[in-house]
């Protein structure tokens, strides 16, 4: 059995959903986070941050290639499954699940979709679609990235928006996490599992997290 | 029709020894030249199917199910026997072969016995190389249990699951030979003849249940797995669509019907509850062990069980038998559970059932311990019967469970039809008149595995078998014949259910020839059941069509043929007008109420052969000879 | 205690031949509690046979929970019941008077519908056929306790050998997987000594049987463990992962 034979056999498509999925998991949500919790302390070391980021360009850059890769791969994957199971399923009349069935765990496709629909956005929003503003830093001009978070926050329609799409990365993640471990064959159980409620944890940790920004400027703003 | 069992000379111990050497070989490169058709595939049929594939032979195996493993071997539940001696207690093969001879009452052919025996070391052999999972103990040895009939452990056991692993194992082996192409395996395919051209079987006939057409299938021989009649009492501890139809058949067109009056009247099943009950179910023999058997002293006691003070139940069982108590054999608690019910003593909401009480044994041993060893069981007789078997006594009352009786067979296991070959529960041989727990699927993987592969090429090798092509007119006629009985049913259109009549049927048999058996009952069934079967042809209603998934159709099929076999059955019943095993006739009993066998007339195999519906069959007597075990009459006071 | 109840069934008619079939609607009328549900539909059977309609086509055999044979989603469950129970050892003291009860067939794509209530599992055949046994010829076998096997080793590979093949977790699960199904049988050989020659052909070839057939894939959602009338566990599923993981890195 050849390798492409593998990746596309049933499991194959699992095991490549599951580590594109952790890659992007932990090379770029989780740096992002931690960057993004350095916004609560002010302009000065946020705009920092992303002045040294954009240093670092070759690893940058790197990382963006992967994720990009990633993305699409995951992508690709996803909804070739989420068809083939939609396919594999048949018609069913009367079935209905279980609450062994969890709500993440049934809004996968569309929790993901939604991801998507937002990443899209948030690099239009914030990276490819803006003129942005110089500040000075220490000397230096660098860009003022915090300005333009917190200007776009200001919009309560823009944080709406930002927070809808953290309660679908927090179910997109409370299930993928542990159904990727399963994939790998670690053996998860059905109750009392503490993996699951691991998973659980880490997604609406990691989504409350990423709504402090939103939260911070729209208070920030108006208080 | 001559009887010839073949039972080879020399020594019993010798005897398999000698016989596979003497019988002749089919060379490596010639068994590929020998087509030969399977019939069911439960322990036996698969077992014989795919270790003849593995030989070489051209396979082809029917099953009426979507699937092989789908099987009523599945069901059994408490082991297989074999002797092993691994628990140290004095087993041996001649152990098992003489407690297998006395345990069937001095019924069946001592040579079949032995062979038996000498091979059930191998099976656990097989089936432990082929993965199942039998339960071990710390050490990681094979563990074992202890079963009626024998005084040593030597029962290997797969949880109450036994029989679901071994045919799993052997759809296992037969599916590997499907995918090598050693098999061609055709599923939703029942048998509706036997072909025989020039006395031999040729081939079968086959219906495809699910677009109805008839199929024609050549081969060099044709062997029969097709299970036990049980299902002609309706109510049995048999899958429902277990049927006697291919045997029946295989009667019709010349094969020996043996000893069809020794059924299997299983003493621990849950009682029948209502006229819509459609089957029974078994509870294992192990719950006698703890459990003890009992009845109101008064008639007609209404009071539920708790209520009933110690000193108005009787015991009967322990009263009766002091030494063997509630362990007696499956043939005399079935037939004392009869009495007392019909007594007027019996319980539960029709009067047909007895108490098996664990509150003893509850107190005794704590229920932590019961429900380590019979968890499962009270749980599954909790969902059936809904009530708490550790409170409340379990109802329980014999049902049919297995047949002795089957096809005539000699050593080889052919059948008196030349090129016909009955295994498994199929044929009569191995229990006499009454089978011990654990031995039925013993003699399955015995035969399907080591001795059917060993005896075919005696006959293949030597018989001329020349090629005919389905165009014989002996296979059109078999066609039309099957076609035409179809069509018949179909257009009677009358105003009862196939069910209606078998339920009829059914109890018909087990009232008038079911635990206790009188010449006049039976003689008043003989009477019977031939005008039933005149009202079946005339007033059975059978809807829908040939050409589709019909299985109403199926049934009326299989019913057809029960209202003829259960004639056959009475008929041996009739003539054995002794008591031996699980036929007991009430004439022939001891001053105690026991069973009492007639050696100097009974001591044979009464085979039947087929004269033509209206006639009636003629008796073949194969005398039973006694080299090894003394005969003696069984005692269990 | 036993009482009589009325219910109405809402049936799943489909002819042979044709493309999707219609609810329709009976009424089962005098029916024991005590009886079964497969006993119900006998009863309801008898009266269409006698009213000219052609009886529910539904499979059956032993009635006692091991051949596999029977099984529909009765009110929205596999086996009508998730309590380790096939649905011939359902009874009707579960339903009240005057209940509906919708019977549907087990659905999947690989599982057309044959007639009425029957559909064809053959896939799972097809896919044991792949290695879902250890290749032994009759005779081969060595003594029988030539190898000792740790007991918790051989009473796991019973738990999974424990599958019926009913089919009821393929139709459980929202992809109409058989993993549930596949798993238990690879890890039954998986942790006996005896399956190890074959482990790693076996795990990958019953795999690709299982995808060729159009079974979907595992999503962890564990519906089917939830409707194995014979309790097989989900952690079956984690070591077919890690059987074929490793089997395809190692081939």
């Amino acid at each position: 059995m050849n390798i492409m034979q593998t990746v596309l056999s049933s499991i194959g498509q699992k095991v490549l959903l599951a580590t594109t999925g952790l890659i992007m998991f932990l090379l770029f949500l989780i740096p992002h986070m931690l960057g993004n919790i350095l916004f609560l302390f002010g302009p000065d070391l946020f705009n920092s941050y992303a002045a040294h980021l954009h240093k670092l360009v070759p690893v940058v850059v790197g990382i963006e290639v992967l994720m990009l890769v990633s993305i699409i791969a995951h992508m690709n994957t996803g909804i070739r499954i989420a068809v083939a199971n939609y396919l594999s399923a048949g018609k069913r009349e009367s079935l209905k699940s279980t609450p062994e069935r969890s709500l993440a765990a049934r809004l996968m496709p569309w929790t993901g979709a939604m991801i998507f629909i937002f990443i899209a956005k948030h690099l239009f929003d914030f990276t490819l679609g803006v003129d942005k503003m110089q500040v000075e830093l220490n000397g230096h001009m660098v860009d003022d990235v915090y300005g333009m978070v917190y200007a776009y926050f200001q919009n309560p329609g823009n944080v709406l928006f930002y927070l809808l799409f953290m309660v679908a990365v927090g179910f997109h993640l409370s299930h993928a996490l542990q159904s990727a471990l399963q994939t790998y064959g670690l053996y998860i159980p059905r109750e009392g599992s503490k993996i699951k409620l691991l998973s659980k944890f880490v997604a609406i940790a990691m989504a409350s997290t990423f709504a402090i920004i939103p939260i911070s400027a729209l208070i920030y703003f108006y208080y | 029709m001559k009887l010839d069992s073949k039972i080879p000379d020399g020594p019993m111990a010798e005897k398999w020894t000698n016989h596979k050497f003497k019988v002749k070989l089919v060379n490596p490169s010639n068994k590929r030249k020998h087509t030969v058709i399977v019939v069911g595939t439960g322990l036996a049929g698969a077992s014989a199917a795919a270790t003849m594939a593995e030989l070489g032979y051209v396979v082809d195996a029917f099953t009426y199910s979507d699937s092989p493993r789908r099987a009523h071997s599945i069901a059994a539940q408490g082991g297989i026997n074999a002797a092993k001696n691994y628990p140290h207690d004095g087993d041996s093969v001649y152990r098992l072969f003489y407690d297998t001879v006395k345990g069937g009452d001095f019924r069946s052919r001592e040579a079949n016995v032995y062979r038996l025996a000498e091979v059930s070391n191998q099976i656990i052999d097989h089936c432990v190389a082929q993965g199942v999972p039998f339960a071990r103990e710390y050490g990681g040895y094979l563990a074992n249990r202890s079963f009626g009939g024998a005084q040593v452990s030597r029962t290997f056991y797969a949880r109450g699951q036994t029989g679901q692993q071994l045919l799993l194992g052997a759809y296992g082996a037969l599916s590997k030979e499907i995918k090598k192409g050693g098999v061609t395996m055709h599923t939703r395919s029942e048998v509706v003849d036997i072909v025989v051209i020039d006395g031999q079987a040729r081939g079968i006939i086959s219906r495809n249940l699910v677009t109805g057409e008839l199929t024609r299938h050549e081969a060099d021989a044709v062997v029969l797995a097709t299970g036990g009649y049980g299902n002609v009492y309706y109510l049995s501890t048999n899958a429902m669509n277990c049927n006697a139809s291919a045997a029946w058949r295989a009667y019709k067109k010349g094969a020996a019907f043996a000893n069809p009056c020794y059924t299997q009247i299983h003493p621990t099943c849950i009682p029948m509850h209502g006229e819509y009950q459609s089957k029974l179910s078994l509870m294992s023999e192990s719950l006698r062990n703890d459990g003890r058997i009992w009845v109101p002293k008064k008639k007609g006691d209404t009071r539920p069980a708790n209520d009933i003070p110690e000193d108005e139940r009787d015991y009967y069982l322990e009263r009766k038998y002091p030494s063997f108590g509630n362990l007696v054999p499956r043939d005399l608690a079935s037939r004392n559970a009869k009495m007392v019910c019909d007594e007027g003593r019996g319980v539960g909401s029709t009067g047909n059932a007895v108490y098996l009480d664990f509150a003893e044994a509850i107190e005794r041993l704590g229920r932590d311990n019961i429900e380590a060893k019979y968890g499962n069981l009270f749980e599954m007789y909790e969902r059936i019967m809904d009530e708490d078997p550790y409170t409340v006594p379990m109802k329980i009352y014999p049902a049919i469970h297995y047949a002795m009786g089957g096809l005539w067979v000699d050593y080889n296991l052919m059948t008196s039809l030349p090129g016909l070959y009955a295994i498994g529960e199929c044929n009569f041989s191995d229990h006499g008149a009454n089978r011990l727990g654990a031995s039925a699927l013993m003699q399955g993987l015995a035969d399907g595995y080591f001795v059917l592969p060993n005896t075919i090429n005696d006959y293949l090798a030597s018989a001329e078998i020349p090629t005919v092509g389905t165009d014989h007119a002996a296979f059109a006629e078999a066609e039309k014949t099957a076609q035409d009985k179809l069509d018949k049913l179909l257009a009677v259109k009358g105003s009862r259910t196939v069910d209606d009549f078998h339920r009829e049927l059914g109890k018909l048999l087990w009232e008038n020839c079911g635990m206790a058996r009188t010449e006049e009952g039976l003689r008043e069934a003989l009477e019977k059941i031939p005008k039933l079967r005149e009202e079946f042809w005339k007033n059975v209603n059978v809807p829908g069509s040939a050409e589709d998934l019909n299985q109403a159709l199926e049934k009326a099929n299989r019913v057809a043929d029960f209202m003829e076999f259960a004639e056959l059955l009475v008929r041996d019943a009739l003539n054995r007008a002794e008591s031996c095993g699980g036929h007991f006739r009430v004439e022939s009993q001891t001053d105690e109420g026991e069973a009492l066998r007639n050696d100097d007339e009974f001591a044979y195999v009464a085979a039947w052969e087929f004269q033509g519906l209206e006639k009636e069959p003629v008796l073949h007597k194969e005398e039973l000879v006694f080299e090894e075990v003394k005969l003696s009459q069984r005692s269990y006071k | 205690m036993a009482e009589k109840i009325n219910v109405t069934l809402k049936v799943w008619r489909q002819a042979q031949g044709e493309k999707t079939g219609r609810f329709e609607t009976y009424q089962a009328a005098d029916i024991d509690t005590d009886a079964s549900f497969l006993e119900m539909l006998d009863i309801v059977n008898e009266g269409l046979t006698l009213s000219g309609i052609e009886p529910i086509a539904f499979e059956h055999d032993c009635r006692e929970g091991i051949c596999g044979c029977c099984g529909a989603v009765v009110n929205g469950k596999t086996h009508g019941s998730h309590e380790r129970t096939t649905l011939c050892q359902l009874h009707m003291r579960k339903f009240k008077n005057n209940d509906q009860i919708v019977i549907e067939p087990f659905r999947a794509k690989p599982f057309t519908i044959i007639k009425d209530l029957i559909v064809d599992r053959s896939g799972l055949d097809a896919i044991i056929r792949e290695g879902g046994y250890v290749e032994v010829k009759t005779g081969n076998a060595p003594e029988a306790s030539t190898t000792p096997i740790q007991k918790e080793l051989a009473e796991a590979a019973m738990d999974a050998a424990e599958c019926i093949g009913c089919g009821a977790c393929v139709a459980a699960c929202p992809n109409g997987a058989a993993m549930l199904f596949v798993s238990a049988k690879v890890s039954q050989y998986a942790l006996l000594p005896q399956g190890h020659p074959e482990r790693t052909r076996r795990a990958l070839d019953m795999v690709n049987k299982m995808d060729e057939l159009g079974f979907g894939s595992c999503s962890n959602e564990y519906e089917c463990a939830v409707a194995c009338p014979k309790g097989i566990d989900v952690k079956n599923i984690a070591r077919l992962n890690r059987e074929f993981i490793k089997a395809s890195l190692m081939s």
